[in-house]
């Protein structure tokens, strides 16, 4: 990139927002998958009127423009594959507003979805999609990614949250789409298309999100099962037997490995730990949904029930599923977790099927491969466990990826639950949505006509991702 | 090319990193800036570019790599178990080889002000310090940024050129900028949190039951032993009601600071009774590392005795007036 474009930069945002360093291109040009692209500099707008002359100026430049939040995407979705000027949206982080009586907030991007909930909490209410990794991500990302988390089950994910967003359009437009008020019946939902787009169509300025009241109460309970498939068929069974549960987790024996190591939980090492949670106002009502859960439980073989009420027994309860993902890195001191086939979501009744397939391909391709997730919202994760310093340990995990999503579409699942397409599930992806590829492309051009908004990512990703992206190990 | 073998061990642990950010919110020197390559992740980030040959160790690597609080809330929070420390220590000795000449956060001793007392050498808990041909000398490698030859020195002859937020003079901008948040009207006290014992972990927490209070704001100072009583009285003067001063208790304490304020307030307070401000309006809590409920706990009892006192009267309890 020319000094004269760094110049033009630094004069829209200031030139103590703008980085060239090529250290900290570097940093900025991985997230927490697999994959890693240089882009040419990076800027941290302060104000939508700055995002608005950077756009702009971007635009007739045809430079590649990629918003970034806190970069912890597991797929690559804010790696600049084609380079260009990676936005910093976390400058923008303010709390605009926070509307208890009309129920919603408004926020800038880059605020972090921990300090959401904390702002929130006075009021007795919470922003419900939080994923796990909420003491990071930000809320751009999150509705960029379509976020969701534990407690989507009965709340929902960032899609059903959002109300209404403003937008910077590629040539720089300002525009609002959507409204704050619950129910909006007329036109094409904008507010929703921008909802897992990936900061291919727009970048977000600015979002509306309806919050709930935080439940007086709330009851963790867990139960052991000796076959994955055990727990498997009991969480299809919950979820079509009318309960309604404020989570319900799955974690597999290595995930249960990989917590006790990295926290010395001393969890009893099973096939598989549900974890199943009911929230509300009146003890009577929680109490007859975790009977139920229990009772469910009990009838395909799971043991070692309990339940609490008491916050100190819930952190306890729910310690083995707290950094799981983290975690996973201390299964095998010579083997590396990377975040592939690491989100999909079936139906219920496959639950089962999905977590026997994982670990039937893991053991075809000589990988450790775990499955875990919020399976009562039908999404499944796993990650690859490999060592990533052999070549053959990659092409072993592609043909692993390939054929995990080619079950996922075979039991008429998609892609991806919550983490999103970026680079490594493109492939998926693609033929998942085979038939309406064109038409995205259609949308993409409408909004974006010279294609600089996160280009190369979602439809246009590439087909092999060994092959057409850089990956940020080194392997022989 | 440099040479990089020695960092060749660390290949392994940076591949364990899996990037998760987790770390972030436990950083106060990403805290401050926000830019990622001041994130333990992006340093860890750096670090594998260098050993992959992706990018040359450079000053400005350096520097990141030596703007350290040492406070190892990033190793703690890591479920991956990259041991940062070790490998951070591994990196500075290599670029200090190399010839790096870095700053980051390391003190550094003004010479032409230094009076030679060397009061900063017996203090440092580090053995950081050394006096090499009549100057004192810091020793990069040992210094832990923990700023108790700055708060000794009586010539204020040592610095930390970037505080990260945690210097007297940033300090004090923080106190204004809360104490006259014209979207804040329950603001009314200040907490100086040492960063080794309660800073993070006070957020939302997925079962915790607390709320962190609009009426107080969080400073981190470093080692609690850097706060002057000036920086607290300046506090009241600029419109706080109450400061709290929140330290490790003595015997975890590191960097030898929490036993000096300890004893600074207790002269502070002793000074403020006898000009009729309360001296309950200055009060230093002893948590210990990562025990937010005790944090929480200290700062709910603070802040009632805060709320009971009241702002500080003009006419009797202004700072500094002679009874």
């Amino acid at each position: 990139m020319n000094s004269a474009t760094i110049e033009r930069l630094k004069k829209i945002v200031g030139e103590d927002n703008v980085l060239d360093n090529p250290a900290d291109l570097y940093v900025y040009g991985s997230d927490s998958s697999v994959h890693e692209a240089l882009p040419q500099v990076i800027v941290r707008p302060k104000k939508v009127e700055q995002v608005q002359e950077l756009m702009r100026y971007a635009n007739n430049e045809k430079i590649p423009v990629v918003p970034r939040g806190s970069g912890s995407g597991m797929s690559g979705q804010v790696v600049p594959v084609q380079g260009g000027i990676v936005l910093d949206m976390k400058g923008m982080n303010r709390i605009l507003e926070i509307n208890p009586q009309d129920g919603y907030c408004r926020v800038e991007p880059g605020v972090v979805d921990d300090d959401l909930n904390k702002a929130l909490k006075p009021y007795g209410v919470f922003y419900p999609p939080t994923p796990a990794s909420s003491v990071v991500a930000t809320i751009g990302g999150e509705i960029a990614n379509n976020a969701s988390g534990g407690r989507s089950v009965k709340y929902g994910a960032a899609r059903d949250a959002v109300l209404a967003v403003k937008v910077v359009m590629a040539n720089g437009e300002l525009l609002s789409f959507g409204s704050t008020t619950r129910v909006s019946a007329s036109g094409y939902p904008l507010e929703k298309l921008m909802v897992g787009s990936e900061g291919t169509l727009a970048v977000i300025v600015e979002a509306c999100l309806r919050f709930v009241p935080i439940p007086k109460l709330r009851c963790l309970g867990s139960a052991k099962f000796n076959k994955l498939s055990e727990a498997g068929d009991a969480i299809a069974d919950i979820m079509g037997s009318g309960c309604q549960p404020s989570m319900l987790e799955l974690i597999d024996k290595i995930a249960i490995i990989a917590v006790n190591k990295a926290n010395n939980l001393g969890l009893p090492e099973v096939e598989a730990i549900l974890l199943y949670e009911a929230d509300g106002m009146a003890k009577e009502m929680i109490d007859a949904e975790i009977e139920r859960i229990q009772e469910i439980c009990k009838k395909h073989k799971g043991f070692d029930l309990e339940s609490s009420y008491d916050a100190k027994e819930r952190a306890r309860i729910w310690a083995g599923r707290a950094k799981l993902f983290p975690s996973l890195s201390k299964y095998d001191e010579s083997l590396a977790s990377t975040s592939l086939a690491d989100d999909m979501a079936v139906p219920f009744s496959k639950m089962a099927a999905c977590a026997d397939k994982i670990h039937e391909i893991a053991d075809k391709y000589d990988l450790v491969m775990t499955a875990y997730g919020h399976c009562g919202a039908g999404c499944m994760h796993t990650k690859i466990l490999m060592d990533t310093d052999k070549t053959v340990s990659w092409e072993n995990a592609r043909e692993a990826v390939r054929e995990i999503y080619e079950f996922v579409r075979s039991v008429g699942g998609t892609t991806s639950a919550e983490h999103g397409i970026g680079l490594s599930k493109a492939a998926a992806f693609k033929k998942e949505k085979e038939a309406s590829l064109e038409l995205m492309r259609a949308i993409k051009k409408a909004f974006d006509p010279n294609n600089i908004l996160n280009p190369g990512k979602l439809m246009d990703g590439p087909d092999d991702w060994v092959e057409e992206t850089e990956l940020r190990y080194q392997s022989t | 090319m440099t040479d990089l073998s020695k960092l060749e061990k660390w290949r392994s642990a940076l591949s364990k990193c899996i990037r998760c950010g987790y770390c972030y919110d436990q950083c106060p020197i990403y805290k401050e800036t926000g830019w990622e390559a001041d994130s333990p992740r992006g340093k860890l980030i750096l670090l594998y570019g260098m050993l992959s040959g992706e990018i040359e160790p450079s000053d400005y690597i350096a520097n990141k790599l030596f703007e350290c609080f040492h406070c190892n809330r990033c190793e703690k929070a890591c479920a991956s178990g990259v041991p940062i420390q070790d490998v951070y220590n591994d990196a500075r000795a290599f670029l200090v080889e190399s010839g790096f000449d870095v700053v980051g956060t390391t003190s550094r001793t003004d010479h032409d002000v230094c009076a030679r007392c060397l009061n900063c050498i017996r203090m440092c808990e580090h053995d950081a310090r050394k006096f090499i041909d009549g100057k004192v000398v810091t020793d990069v490698l040992k210094c832990q940024s923990c700023g108790s030859c700055f708060d000794i020195c009586p010539e204020c002859g040592v610095t930390i050129q970037r505080g990260f937020g945690t210097n007297p003079n940033e300090l004090l901008d923080r106190v204004d900028a809360f104490l006259n948040d014209p979207n804040n009207p329950e603001a009314k006290a200040i907490v100086f949190s040492c960063g080794y014992s309660s800073y993070p972990g006070l957020k939302h927490a997925e079962f915790d039951d607390f709320v962190i209070s609009k009426e107080y704001e969080i400073l981190v100072t470093a080692c609690s032993g850097r706060l002057k009583s000036h920086t607290v009285l300046e506090s009241l003067e600029r419109g706080a009601w109450g400061v709290m001063i929140c330290c490790c208790p003595e015997d975890e304490c590191e960097h030898g600071g929490s036993p000096r304020v300890k004893e600074r307030m207790k002269n502070l307070t002793k000074i403020m009774e006898r000009i009729d401000i309360d001296p309950k309006r200055v009060q230093v809590f002893e948590v210990p590392q990562g025990n937010e409920a005790k944090f929480l706990e200290s700062t709910g009892t603070f802040i009632e005795d805060i709320r009971a006192l009241g702002p500080l009267a003009p006419e009797a309890e202004t700072v500094g007036s002679e009874k």
